[in-house]
Parts: structure tokens; C-alpha cells; sequence
């Protein structure tokens, strides 16, 4: 009986394999044709104007290039999961988008193309910021160009500033914790705050600059997380005593919003760190708010803020890498991106562009360009996921008061180490 | 002497009338092996090493290591703690609610196929669908709130609060799963012979009484049947959680089910070799749970 039944296992393996090696046979017979050539672009998915704009700029490129044709696809959920298991497959498109905070780990994983051979002296490389193009590098090579960026800057509140009489936006920490004091305020008088001083978001990629300023690192050289130094707790300490202490500072969920810009649009808070998405956001939601930006107050005597950058990258799989590549240089040369970043919800990665625009000049924007050049990239070794969720989660509880600041960030550390342990 | 011969036929006519066999069984064999057999002794084979993905695919054989670092990652406690707080609740529940809803169809309400539809509705709606239906109900400016408010009591984060995200999640599944379980003990109750209620109404049993003492002990092979694949089901909880989650299992851990780390295991980590430990792990689970099962309700029937 047993005997009978491990026959059976052999034969249902055996006529499986068969059934599956047949499979291997008819893969190399891909005719080659003089038809024009398919580039494949996939990115994630954005707003409407976006992506109309990113299509236009598209045509553009193929009225310029007869001979090639672009299929862009948006992936509009878990793309990185996406994009990773179609690399895995061999079936992920020619260029694609890719974060800043992503490429470490599949620059490390040789699934990209490098492109330092096919940039030439015309395409002009010294035209971009040199801490954007830092961040796709990785041996000394050059995986992506970046597309566009933000930094973070401060937005504050004109009205609610003139009413306590303040005139200018807080140039250090320090000051902005002095005005955040004066502007937290019960206007009604039910003894409940209506509005604070300053919204914060306790959030790893908001706060990653501060665990800089007094000369902290997020991670050490083999990609470990050291962001409970006893220099990166002093930035953070600024935070949390100014939310405990001073009360003077608010969570978007202690005020029933979702998000920074929410609670800055609805006045719940006069000041507030975001990025440039918020400019259109505040104008298209909230007309009648009067704010201006301002570079974020310095800490320790240092200017600093995060900067958040997307890159287009070449698979290195793609049978097309010389279109492959066409594509890219148009989307991030000039003509390229001054289409796709002339609308303002997007800056240039080329200085050339950002004077072109005039954005070096743009009350709102200039703020965004000073603070390009002393930015921290938001990176976070090869394995952000591991760093970003232990800190957030402690982070919040250390805010919270629930545990001191020092023990949240050695668990939170601990935590990520042990992850980023097992996944080496 | 003309034993011997038929022995020495028997031997060579073997194969001969084997081989039709095998030849009609060969479509189910192909399917079998090709489906459940192979990936069965793939998965042995890679929980066994650490897989490189991208780049190349490269095995590298690593033995037992998976299934250590399965007992020191806390995640994998985490959601085994989850998913067996879920099967916990749910398959009891759903259990006695599909056997309530089954006695009481079958107790000759009026418009019986109606009620029969109206609560087998949910059933036949896609998973995918009811999940994001139920987070529009539990958003913050959801149905449920909104009731919430205009009845004057507080609102909630119910999808934001790590003590009631599962929660939610259960009550979605008992409401959309015990109809298909109603619909077995429906037709398990139109096999009672009606003349063991009689004989028990002349003994002078009343309804109660019937019910327990002769619908319930009937029922027990199909008992049996609906608890064991609740929990099969249930301990495969992925789709509600990953959708309520947006695939990272939070509010903090508090969504993470084991499929779903399997999931972020081959997905997000490209740990394939991991990712086959943890499901063998629940595989011993499902199949541990499902003995214990058979020793109390004694299944042998079914």
C-alpha cells in the first residue's frame, strides 16, 4: 500500500516535471521587428493634473523621437511591492520612478542600470543639485536622475501672527518656541485651545534633520540604525519638551485633522514644517487662509531640512536601454523639465530651470530652493521600513509621555537593528 | 501447476491493465502534481535556504536558520496571537449564529426563500468589496459615526484605534461567512427524520428539549465539518486585514495576521526562504488545531 502510494508521488512529480520543462522551450522566438520601439514607464499614481501634464510632456517626447513609442502605466498601489516582484519576474518596465528612500537598497541589488555611460557633456550633469544626484549614487556610480524634489520649509500664518504682533517668522528653535507660546490660544475663552503654536508630526522623515543638528547620524555606515545617540536624543528632546512642557504644540489627531496641511488650513495651528505639495493643497482648499513660507528656524546654529527627492531609473533588464535612456534625458533635460515643473507643484532638480522659472524669486518657493543645499536627503540605509517603523512607533509614546524619550529611542533602535539584522 | 501460470500472468497482465488506469487518472495526476504535490515539496526546499531574488535568483542552503529566527521574531508572535484571538472568537460565533439562523429558516417562517437570500447576500459578495464598504462604514466620517453622533453619543477612530481595528474586521467576517455555514446546517436539518421529533413529543419533550437533545447530537458530524473549516478559513485570514492596513498590518500590529506576513515576507522583504518557514508553521497549526479537533467532536463520520 505505502509502496503503491510513493509510486503515485514519483509519477505526479515526474509528469509535472515534464509538463513544466515543456514550458522552457518556446521563450527564445521573440521576432524582432523595424516597428517603432516600445519604451515601457511606470510610475505611481498622482492627481489629475499631474498626471495630464506628465502625458502631454510624453507626446512631446515621442513628436521629437518617431521611432519611439511610450506605454507609461501607473501603479497605483504598493508600488514598491509591485515594482520589486516585477523585477523578481523580469517583467518590470524600461523606467520607472524611484524614491530616494528606496534606493539604497536596490541600488545594492544590481537590478539597475548605471548611467554614468550614456551621460554625455550636452545633457549638462553639473546643472543638478548636487545633494539630489548624491542620493542615486552608490560606488561610485549613478543609478537615477532625479525628477523633481521638495524640501521641507516652515509655513506660518500671517493673521494669527499680526494678532499677537509678531511681524517676522522665528529665525531659530529657539524663537519658534518663544512664538509658539504666544500664539497658543483659547479665542473663546471655553478654557479649550483653538489654536496652538506649531503642528507637529512625529513622524522619522519629519524629524530626521533634528537627530542631525547636534551632529547625530540615522544609521552608521553598514546600514544600522544609531539614531539613539546621546547627539541625535538632544534634537529630538527639543520636540518632545516643547510638546509636554510648553503645551504649545499639537498632533494633526489632537485637533481631528489628518494631516499637517489640514491643520494649518483649518487655523488650528500658525505654524507648521511641510512640504511643497501644501502650497497647492492650502491655495485649492482653503482660499481665504493668508500664509507665507520661511526656511525652517535654525537648531544649534545650523540651517537644516529634510529633502525628499524621486528619480527616474533604467531597468537592467530592458532590451531598449538606448531608448530606454532617450526617454530619460528628455524628462530630465531642460526642455523636459521646465514642461513638467513650470506648473509649480513640483521644483526642478536643475538649477538652471529653478532660475528659468523664476522660483529662486517666488516668495513661497524661494524658501523651498535656499534649503536644497544643506537639506538632509530622506534615506535611511538599505532597509528604511525596519528604522522608520520602530521609530515612529516609539517616538509617539515617548511624546505621549508614556515612556522617556531616551528608553522609546534605545527600544525603537534595538528593534530596528534586530530586523535589519535578520534581513542581511 | 495452473496456479503457477495464472501467478506468472498475473505478473505481465499487471501493467497492462494498470496503464488504462493511470491513463484516466493521468488529467487529475498532471493537475495534482503540477499544483499541490510540487509546490508541497518546493516550499520544504526553500524554507531550507536563503533566496536571493533580485539581481539573479541564488540559493543559498542555510538549514534550520529559517525556523530559529521564526521563535526570535516577534512579529511572527505577534500575528499568530492575532490570528488565533481571531479564529478564537470568530468561529464560535459564526458557528452558533449559522446554526440559529439555519433552525430558524427551517422552522417554516413564512417566506422562507426570501430570508434564505437576504442573508446569503453578504456571502456572495466579494471579500475585496465588503472590506472596503465596512471602512467606509468605520471611518471617522463614516456611517457609523455619523449614527454615532446624531443618537448623541461619542464618535471613534475605529479604523486608527489598535484595540478595535481587529475587531472590526471580525464582526465584517462573521456577518459575511455564516450564511455559507447556515446553508450546510440547513440541509443537514432536512435530513432529521421527523419521527424521532414525534417520538420525542409523545415522550413529552418540549422544543428546547428537541433541540438539544436530538437536533444538536445529529448534527455533530456537520458540527464538525463547519468548525473545522472555519478554522482553516479563518487562520488564513489575509485580504480584510491587508485592505484595512493598506498592507502594513497596523494600527500598530494590531491587523498583522500571519498571511500577511508571509505576504511582506516574499513582497516587501523578497525573503522567500523566511516566508516558506512561517507558512509551514501555520500549516502545523491548522493541521494541529484540526487533530485536537477530531479527538473532541470525533469527526470520524463525516
Amino acid at each position: 500500500m505505502k509502496k503503491n502510494f510513493f509510486n503515485f508521488l514519483l509519477l505526479a512529480v515526474a509528469i509535472a516535471l515534464l509538463a513544466i520543462s515543456c514550458q522552457q522551450i518556446q521563450t527564445h522566438r521573440a521576432a524582432t521587428k523595424p516597428a517603432p520601439v516600445t519604451v515601457k514607464l511606470s510610475g505611481w499614481g498622482s492627481d489629475p493634473i499631474e498626471q495630464k501634464l506628465l502625458k502631454q510632456v510624453l507626446k512631446d517626447f515621442e513628436a521629437q523621437h518617431p521611432g519611439i513609442k511610450v506605454r507609461y502605466e501607473v501603479i497605483s498601489d504598493q508600488y514598491m511591492d509591485v515594482i520589486k516582484t516585477r523585477l523578481v519576474g523580469e517583467a518590470a518596465p524600461d523606467v520607472f520612478y524611484l524614491d530616494a528612500l528606496e534606493a539604497p537598497f536596490l541600488m545594492s541589488q544590481n537590478v539597475l542600470e548605471p548611467l554614468d555611460a550614456y551621460i554625455t557633456s550636452d545633457f549638462d550633469l553639473s546643472d543638478f543639485e548636487e545633494n539630489l544626484i548624491n542620493s542615486f549614487k552608490y560606488d561610485h556610480q549613478i543609478y537615477g536622475l532625479p525628477k523633481d524634489y521638495s524640501t521641507l520649509t516652515l509655513f506660518y500664518n500671517k493673521k494669527a501672527f499680526t494678532a499677537v504682533g509678531l511681524t517676522s517668522p522665528p529665525k531659530t528653535w529657539d524663537e519658534l518656541r518663544t512664538y509658539s507660546k504666544q500664539l497658543t490660544t483659547d479665542k473663546n475663552q471655553d478654557g479649550r485651545i483653538d489654536q496652538y503654536g506649531y503642528g507637529v508630526i512625529p513622524e522619522l522623515a519629519r524629524q530626521a534633520y533634528k537627530i542631525g543638528a547636534f551632529g547625530g547620524q540615522l544609521v552608521d555606515e553598514n546600514g544600522y540604525a544609531t539614531f539613539a545617540s546621546a547627539a541625535g536624543l538632544k534634537g529630538l528632546q527639543l520636540v518632545v519638551e516643547q510638546y509636554q512642557k510648553e503645551r504649545s504644540s499639537a498632533q494633526k489627531s489632537d485637533v481631528g485633522t489628518n494631516s499637517g496641511s489640514e491643520m494649518f488650513g483649518q487655523g488650528k495651528v500658525a505654524m507648521v514644517i511641510e512640504g511643497n505639495w501644501a502650497i497647492p493643497f492650502l491655495k485649492e482648499t482653503f482660499p481665504q487662509l493668508e500664509f507665507a513660507t520661511a526656511e525652517v528656524p535654525s537648531i544649534n546654529n545650523k540651517k537644516g531640512t529634510m529633502v525628499f527627492t524621486v528619480a527616474y531609473v533604467m531597468n537592467k533588464q530592458s532590451q531598449h536601454k538606448s531608448e530606454a535612456w532617450q526617454l530619460i534625458s528628455y524628462l530630465t533635460g531642460k526642455e523636459g523639465m521646465e514642461k513638467w515643473t513650470g506648473t509649480g507643484f513640483a521644483l526642478p532638480t536643475r538649477k538652471s530651470i529653478g532660475q528659468k522659472l523664476g522660483y529662486d524669486k517666488d516668495p513661497l518657493r524661494s524658501p523651498f530652493l535656499a534649503g536644497v543645499d544643506y537639506a538632509m536627503p530622506w534615506q535611511a540605509g538599505k532597509y528604511p521600513a525596519a528604522i522608520m517603523n520602530s521609530f515612529d512607533n516609539q517616538f509617539v509614546s515617548a511624546l505621549l509621555g508614556q515612556q522617556p524619550l531616551q528608553q522609546a529611542m534605545q527600544r525603537a533602535q534595538q528593534e530596528a537593528n534586530k530586523l535589519i539584522k535578520a534581513m542581511e | 501447476m495452473y496456479q503457477l501460470r495464472r501467478q506468472q500472468q498475473k505478473a505481465r497482465w499487471k501493467i497492462k491493465e494498470d496503464l488504462p488506469g493511470y491513463l484516466f487518472m493521468l488529467p487529475a495526476i498532471l493537475v495534482l502534481g503540477t499544483f499541490v504535490v510540487l509546490p508541497i515539496i518546493w516550499a520544504v526546499f526553500l524554507s531550507l535556504h536563503k533566496v536571493q531574488l533580485l539581481g539573479g535568483i541564488e540559493y543559498e542552503f542555510i538549514g534550520f536558520r529559517n525556523f530559529t529566527r521564526l521563535f526570535e521574531d516577534e512579529r511572527v508572535w505577534i500575528a499568530l496571537k492575532n490570528t488565533a484571538q481571531y479564529v478564537a472568537i470568530v468561529v464560535p460565533t459564526q458557528t452558533v449564529l449559522a446554526l440559529v439562523l439555519a433552525v430558524t429558516l427551517n422552522s417554516g417562517i413564512r417566506g422562507k426563500n426570501w430570508w434564505r437570500i437576504l442573508y446569503f447576500l453578504p456571502t456572495v459578495t466579494s471579500s475585496a468589496v465588503l472590506t472596503l464598504i465596512f471602512m467606509w462604514i468605520y471611518n471617522t466620517n463614516g456611517l457609523l459615526n455619523d449614527v454615532l453622533a446624531f443618537l448623541g453619543l461619542p464618535t471613534y477612530n475605529w479604523l486608527g484605534d489598535p484595540a478595535v481595528a481587529l475587531k472590526g474586521i471580525m464582526i465584517m467576517n462573521i456577518w459575511s461567512t455564516a450564511p455559507f455555514y447556515m446553508v450546510i446546517y440547513l440541509a443537514a436539518l432536512q435530513d432529521i427524520p421527523q419521527t424521532l421529533y414525534e417520538a420525542a413529543e409523545l415522550d413529552g419533550a418540549n422544543g428546547w428539549q428537541k433541540f438539544i437533545h436530538i437536533t444538536i447530537p445529529i448534527l455533530k458530524p456537520v458540527t464538525f465539518f463547519v468548525v473545522a473549516m472555519g478554522i482553516i478559513g479563518t487562520f488564513q485570514l489575509f485580504d480584510q486585514s491587508y485592505i484595512f492596513s493598506g498592507g502594513t498590518g497596523g494600527p500598530n500590529n494590531a491587523t498583522l495576521t500571519v498571511v500577511l506576513l508571509i505576504y511582506q515576507a516574499v513582497f516587501r522583504n523578497l525573503q522567500m526562504g523566511y516566508a516558506a518557514a512561517i507558512a509551514f508553521l501555520l500549516a502545523v497549526v491548522i493541521i494541529t488545531i484540526t487533530l485536537i479537533q477530531q479527538r473532541l467532536f470525533g469527526g470520524e463520520k463525516v
